[in-house]
């Protein structure tokens, strides 16, 4: 039986076929993850040929580096906001947009949409919104009596950050309104006639059944938020790529920190050094999640079986 | 549904912002819609940088790795698919874990590399990633590769067609509603970057999207909001205008994302 599989299936075209994957990943991930991990031992600055090994120097001065310490925690602070707020946000709405709605491809559409405007198109759009003198979040609260605020400095600039965020959940509203959709209504109904509430019907029977898409949505968005860079350098006063030392202090991420030893401060070595403690805190971060899993993700059935 | 205010709303003050005078858009409080539609800051924002040649590089950019990204995923989901050798599991393995991996961690090391060597203000970095395939479209066309029933290729290999001739006819053009998704999905990827771009490439070859950031300056170097609202909005516009036509691509690549097996 396997001696005639094999007739079938030669080796050599798997290996044809699969090359360009496997080839770009040795060249464009694997060769510049080492080749970081090898600047990490210098003190390259990124032009001078007068570079030396300091072997794990950088990483010695990374552990007591303050500044390093509160971009991470700011880092860690912005996931936990933004993830579990667009996941319920999303989930929220799909749950809304899952009864028997007039026109819900147009509501569909208008939740969706924002997902779908480019990262620089959004942090422009949001400047015009949360600008200090003429957006329009200012004049709406003035209209209430609140006093002008500056949504795009410190503090507030982290609680604009956490917005232009949650404005792009329509993708994950469009993931978990399919999902709501493959919950047999035969359940929720059975449910009811047993006499549970609407709430119980969703917190026992539907949560339940759409968990795995629950589960890959906050993985997917804690991994996404951890290593925001963009927003922060777009939303940014002046936003002019050279001059990232204007990102407030609020929204100095873990990544925007990496980016200002690299080309502000023209520090590579420690910058790669920062960059392969980040990508350690991350694997760590997905084996924990991935191990979570079974506990309370619920699985209908096995994962299609692989041949 | 107020909610859809929320969602629609700042949207369309791009728009207005867009339409206004300099002085209409500072003072703010005078009124939300603008006095008269100033459509030349639309003008400007085609003029004052030049945005027909940003376009153009976004466009040659966006298209190469598109095409080029969208074959090489196709055809290492076939090998996943219908293909079998030692390792398969173990590679695929990789590739789903890969998935999980931040771009941003590689990208400045690899910009560092490509500097190098001298990749540096030319296209083919995104060649290359172009020809790398995605872990996500691989998995994308795994998927739909795997639920064609093998009479079809069993035909073909009767007739002695070779696995190259079988996945160019007989599998590729079958998965066109997949090849559309991954065209568009990858496409607006390109479009809508800013960071590789903005490190990779100098003031003549950057794209649109980091050309808007940017470059809108009086002479006394600050930022002209309302003709940068005007440039947002022509860089997305016709995002939006495929977007809608080709809707249910992008809710499907979207699903794709979201839903395992």
């Amino acid at each position: 039986m396997a001696h005639r599989k094999w007739s079938r299936y030669p080796r050599a075209p798997f290996y044809l076929f699969v090359s360009p994957w496997v080839l770009g990943f040795l060249a464009l991930t694997a060769v510049p993850l080492a080749y970081a991990f090898v600047i990490s031992l210098t003190n390259f600055d990124g032009s001078s040929p007068r570079w030396r090994w300091v072997g794990f120097r950088n990483y010695v001065e990374l552990f007591g580096d303050g500044s390093a310490w509160a971009a991470l925690i700011r880092t860690i602070a912005y996931t936990a906001l933004a993830v579990p707020l667009s996941v319920a946000g999303s989930l929220g709405l799909a749950t809304l947009l899952n009864r028997r709605l007039k026109a819900v491809g147009l509501w569909r559409t208008i939740f969706f949409l924002p997902s779908v405007v480019p990262v620089v198109a959004t942090a422009i759009l949001w400047k015009l919104v949360l600008n200090r003198d003429a957006g329009i979040l200012n004049t709406l609260l003035g209209a209430v009596g609140i006093d002008r605020i500056s949504w795009l400095g410190d503090p507030a600039a982290f609680y604009s950050l956490i917005l232009l965020t949650l404005w792009g959940l329509g993708g994950g509203m469009v993931i978990m309104l399919a999902a709501l959709q493959g919950v047999p209504p035969e359940l929720e109904e059975a449910a009811i006639v047993d006499g549970a509430g609407r709430w119980r019907v969703f917190r026992h029977v539907t949560l339940p059944m759409i968990s795995p898409v629950v589960f890959f949505q906050i993985a997917t968005g804690v991994i996404a938020s951890l290593q925001i860079i963009v927003q922060p350098l777009l939303l940014a006063e002046t936003n002019n790529i050279s001059t990232i030392a204007a990102v407030p202090e609020s929204t100095h991420v873990y990544m925007v920190q990496v980016y200002e030893e690299y080309f502000l401060r023209n520090r590579f070595g420690y910058g790669s050094a920062m960059l392969w403690v980040f990508f350690l805190v991350i694997l760590v971060f997905t084996l924990l999640v991935q191990r979570s899993t079974r506990s309370w993700v619920y699985y209908e059935v096995d994962g299609d079986a692989d041949r | 549904m107020a909610l859809a205010v929320l969602f629609a709303g700042p949207l369309l003050w791009l728009l207005l912002a867009a339409l206004k005078t300099r002085e209409e858009w500072a003072s703010g409080s005078t009124g939300i819609l603008p006095e008269r539609a100033q459509w030349s800051n639309f003008i400007h924002a085609l003029t004052d940088i030049n945005f027909a040649a940003y376009t153009l590089n976004s466009l040659f950019l966006a298209t190469t790795y598109a095409v080029l990204i969208t074959l090489s995923s196709a055809a290492v989901g076939f090998g996943f698919a219908r293909l079998q050798a030692p390792g398969k599991r173990a590679l695929f393995f990789v590739l789903l874990s890969t998935m999980m991996l931040p771009q941003i961690l590689t990208l400045l090391p690899t910009y560092v590399l490509f500097s190098r060597i001298g990749l540096i203000n030319t296209y083919w970095p995104w060649v290359l990633w172009g020809l790398a395939a995605s872990p996500y479209l691989v998995f994308l066309f795994r998927q739909f590769f795997a639920a064609i029933p093998r009479e079809l290729e069993d035909a073909a290999i009767v007739d002695g067609c070779g696995w190259g001739r079988i996945f160019f006819r007989i599998f590729l053009p079958l998965s066109r509603p997949v090849v559309v998704t991954a065209f568009l999905l990858s496409f607006t990827w390109t479009w809508g970057d800013y960071i590789a771009p903005a490190l990779l490439l100098d003031v003549d070859h950057t794209t649109l999207s980091v050309a808007i950031t940017a470059w809108y300056r009086d002479p006394r170097g600050n930022a002209i909001p309302t003709v940068q609202a005007a440039a947002a909005a022509l860089y997305v516009i016709p995002m939006m205008v495929v977007f809608l036509f080709a809707q249910r691509y992008f809710i499907r690549s979207a699903l794709s994302s979201g839903i395992k097996g």
